[in-house]
């Protein structure tokens, strides 16, 4: 009886010995390697698979294993790899967070691979500088550039007695919106079929909203009011890298967030919370219930691909100048972690992720845009024989329309701070006077580093 | 008590005078009666008398021998309790008082975030609206769990009815807020759909500062009321039918026995029901963090979500810590004060 048990117990280790050898990896057993690299997006997960078969097949006994986690958990599990040793030896990151791990000494520099390799940071056209820490030393390689455009209703348009070359050419001002507020009172259609600047205009029923969800509670304004403010000259931050305070008091800032309040008061733009989270700016297009709306780079081909909807692409319209185009864009990066057991190999990988070899052909998927311009010329083509045009924000990169986002601190506890601010203007609940508040709390949150 | 003492008082004494034909069987059973119950008897012939002394002594031994048996079985038991209850619990007020953002040691800070905390105006806003929250669910709960198992014990003894009121209380909070998101949604809910055809325009339930509330505490109230009716359910089956009789024998109408009978009789059960209501209640997270997540506006960030975002989101643990032991000690206070006030371990059916 005994001696059965003493040999059921030597079984179920050694079991758990051999089932423990294998799960924690062939990383370390007959020279083979594993690169462990994280992404939140589902679709960059399967276009970066083709560099890394390519990768592998380099570099013999290495494997590359890629892995996606929906981006509302991504960073809690970052965080909670890092605290238990397990995060990923490479990961793609976002600015946001950057100052967090940076001053957590979680991130590898790489300066000195970068030196050792004469790896030259010149090939990127956009995004270096935004993953340059406070301490001067470059903690990623941009991995992709994105923007805003103008996405619009074809059909809606033509029938509004617009033409493409009417929407490419607008001017806006923040006073009462210009031409281009014109162009949205008249885009805005109610149930019975008048225009949002014809007599006896319902806004209480509203079938198709001239613009799209500019009154968003993002602090930020990427892709909503951000593009109108930025072409009166306004800036978010006081510098472009670890501002120190957000300029929400700044006039054409307030004048301008004001017209976006307007916009929804009138019925020409959907009321913050009429449609919930789980309605995408692609579905607003694409039932029709809006005619033209700023989104991002990032949803081109998908907008270009709605079925049964023809989508335009234009540029965000020009600023009270008459001339002026600016519009933010930002560049995810690709960090290497502190605590990785390859530094080498995984600096590698990284390296190789940032060659024209591996953009050009990753990109080809059209789900990012790489931050080196043979590779985006590459894949402009690309995505052109399948009926995507990108001339415009390919076009905004070359006539220096984009400016880089700032880079800043504490960035998880400014959004939570902001974010309720802006909702709450959207709202109707709060007057003029949030503006001097949100730039006090912006004020207070950024030097919190 | 009394009596088992007695009883045993007696057992020395019985074997002399036993009765003659279960002569045997007592003889045999009598030296087992006094090894079991020995702890009754040490305490009560500690005055010198010899049977008992010798029962003493036995009893100590068998408890000595017993020691290591019964330490090693409530072992699991508290090793389980150290490493999941009480550690965690000294750690969480010891981060408390500590700067930690979990990637660097936790740094000793004393009480700068308590004065954080008193300074922080959204700490207080989440305050009230928690007890907003608290307030809606805790009435309208009790009051419609208390109807509903009026209605179920008086009209009708169908189990499957009983049953069916239960369903809502087997679907997982976060599916029932995810059904309650789509069907209250401003333009594709049902909801909304039928109210656009009765007032002519939708209501944004979740989606606007003032119906935020409300609609997360009804969400709520309509997922637990079937648990807290079957609870008070089970209290209504312990008032004796007579005293229904006798009221109805007195004439009472059937509003007046529900007020002036069943009320006051189910007090204790009630009590329970509104104690776990507010528990409840206070700690409410998974139906706010999948359909407003704090929002609009802050209007429906209720305390838990609060240290939920400082904690995950913000990496704040500290101040995180914090804010859980000043919602800690508020429900503990509330607690207690509830159970005082309502008496609720008396009873009054005897």
């Amino acid at each position: 009886m005994r001696m059965r048990a003493v040999v059921a117990l030597g079984a179920t280790l050694t079991l758990a010995a051999v089932l423990s050898a294998c799960s924690s990896g062939s990383d370390t057993a007959g020279g083979s390697q594993t690169v462990n690299w994280w992404t939140w997006d589902d679709k960059q997960a399967a276009a970066y698979k083709t560099c890394a078969a390519d990768f592998e097949k380099a570099n013999p006994g290495t494997t590359v294993k890629i892995s996606q986690y929906n981006v509302d958990d991504y960073f809690t599990k970052l965080t909670a790899g890092f605290v238990a040793g397990s995060a990923p030896d490479a990961f793609q990151n976002s600015v946001q967070f950057f100052q967090a791990y940076a001053g957590q000494n979680q991130l590898l520099p790489m300066d000195d691979f970068i030196a050792k390799d004469k790896f030259d940071l010149s090939r990127f056209s956009v995004g270096v500088n935004a993953w340059k820490f406070t301490d001067g030393k470059q903690y990623a390689l941009p991995l992709d550039w994105a923007a805003a455009g103008l996405y619009y209703d074809q059909d809606a348009l033509t029938k509004a007695g617009y033409s493409k070359a009417d929407v490419e050419s607008v001017t806006w001002n923040p006073d009462d919106g210009g031409e281009f507020g014109k162009m949205i009172a008249h885009l805005t259609v109610d149930e019975k079929g008048r225009r949002g600047d014809e007599p006896g205009f319902d806004k209480g029923h509203v079938k198709t909203f001239g613009f799209g969800q500019i009154a968003a509670k993002d602090f930020i304004g990427q892709t909503s009011w951000s593009p109108f403010a930025s072409s009166t000259g306004w800036r978010l931050g006081d510098k472009e890298s670890w501002p120190t305070v957000f300029n929400y008091g700044d006039p054409r800032l307030v004048k301008t967030l004001k017209w976006a309040r307007s916009l929804t008061e009138k019925g020409y733009a959907p009321k913050l919370g009429e449609f919930t989270s789980s309605v995408s700016d692609v579905d607003l297009l694409s039932s029709h219930r809006v005619a033209m709306e700023i989104g991002g780079s990032w949803s081109a081909s998908t907008f270009a691909k709605i079925p049964g909807v023809k989508t335009g692409i234009a540029a965000p319209p020009y600023g009270p100048d008459g001339k002026t185009r600016a519009v933010m864009s930002n560049s995810n990066g690709n960090n290497i972690w502190a605590g990785t057991k390859h530094p080498e190999l995984t600096w590698k990988w990284v390296s190789y992720m940032g060659s024209e070899a591996c953009q050009s052909k990753a990109s080809r998927t059209g789900t990012f845009f790489p931050s080196i311009p043979a590779s985006m010329d590459a894949a402009t083509k690309a995505l052109a024989a399948d009926g995507v045009d990108l001339s415009v924000f390919t076009s905004m990169l070359k006539d220096k329309v984009l400016y880089p986002s700032p880079v800043y601190g504490n960035g998880a506890a400014v959004q939570d701070a902001l974010n309720p601010l802006f909702e709450g203007y959207f709202a109707g609940q709060k007057d003029d006077s949030v503006f001097a508040d949100m730039e006090k709390q912006s004020k207070t949150l950024l030097a919190k580093n | 008590m009394v009596v088992t003492s007695q009883g045993s008082h007696t057992t020395p004494v019985a074997p002399p005078s036993g009765a003659a034909g279960t002569g045997a069987t007592t003889a045999s059973s009598s030296p087992k009666t006094r090894e079991t119950r020995g702890p009754l008897k040490v305490r009560k012939n500690t005055g010198g008398r010899r049977p008992g002394r010798v029962t003493a002594t036995r009893s100590a031994a068998a408890r000595r021998r017993d020691l290591p048996v019964a330490l090693l079985l409530i072992l699991p038991a508290v090793v389980g309790f150290a490493i999941f209850y009480a550690y965690p619990t000294l750690r969480g007020i010891y981060l408390g008082f500590t700067e930690f953002h979990v990637l660097t040691p936790p740094r000793w800070v004393g009480l700068a975030n308590f004065r954080e905390m008193a300074g922080d105006g959204v700490f207080w806003h989440s305050l009230l609206v928690t007890l907003w929250f608290v307030a809606l669910s805790v009435v309208f709960g009790t009051l419609i769990s208390l109807v509903t198992a009026v209605v179920l014990h008086r009209v009708t003894d169908s189990s499957l009815l009983r049953g069916v009121m239960l369903l809502p209380f087997l679907i997982s909070n976060v599916i029932a807020a995810l059904v309650w998101q789509w069907m209250l949604d401003p333009h594709l809910g049902v909801v909304n759909i039928v109210l656009d055809h009765l007032i002519g325009h939708p209501v944004l339930f979740l989606g606007s500062g003032p119906w935020a509330i409300p609609s997360l505490a009804a969400i709520s109230v309509w997922k637990w009321m079937g648990y807290y009716s079957l609870l008070i359910f089970a209290g209504l089956q312990t008032i004796p039918s007579t005293i229904y009789e006798a009221g109805r024998v007195d004439g009472a109408s059937e509003f007046q026995m529900f007020r002036r009978l069943t009320v006051p009789l189910l007090r204790p059960i009630l009590v329970m029901v509104v104690v776990l209501t507010v528990i409840n209640a206070f700690q409410v997270f998974d139906i706010v963090a999948v359909t407003t997540r704090g929002g609009p506006a802050n209007a429906s960030n209720v305390l838990q979500m609060y240290i939920y975002d400082k904690a995950f989101r913000q990496f704040d643990f500290g101040y995180a810590a914090t804010m859980s032991l000043a919602l800690f000690a508020l429900l503990i206070t509330v607690t207690f004060t509830q159970l005082r006030l309502a008496r609720a371990d008396e009873s009054d059916l005897n």
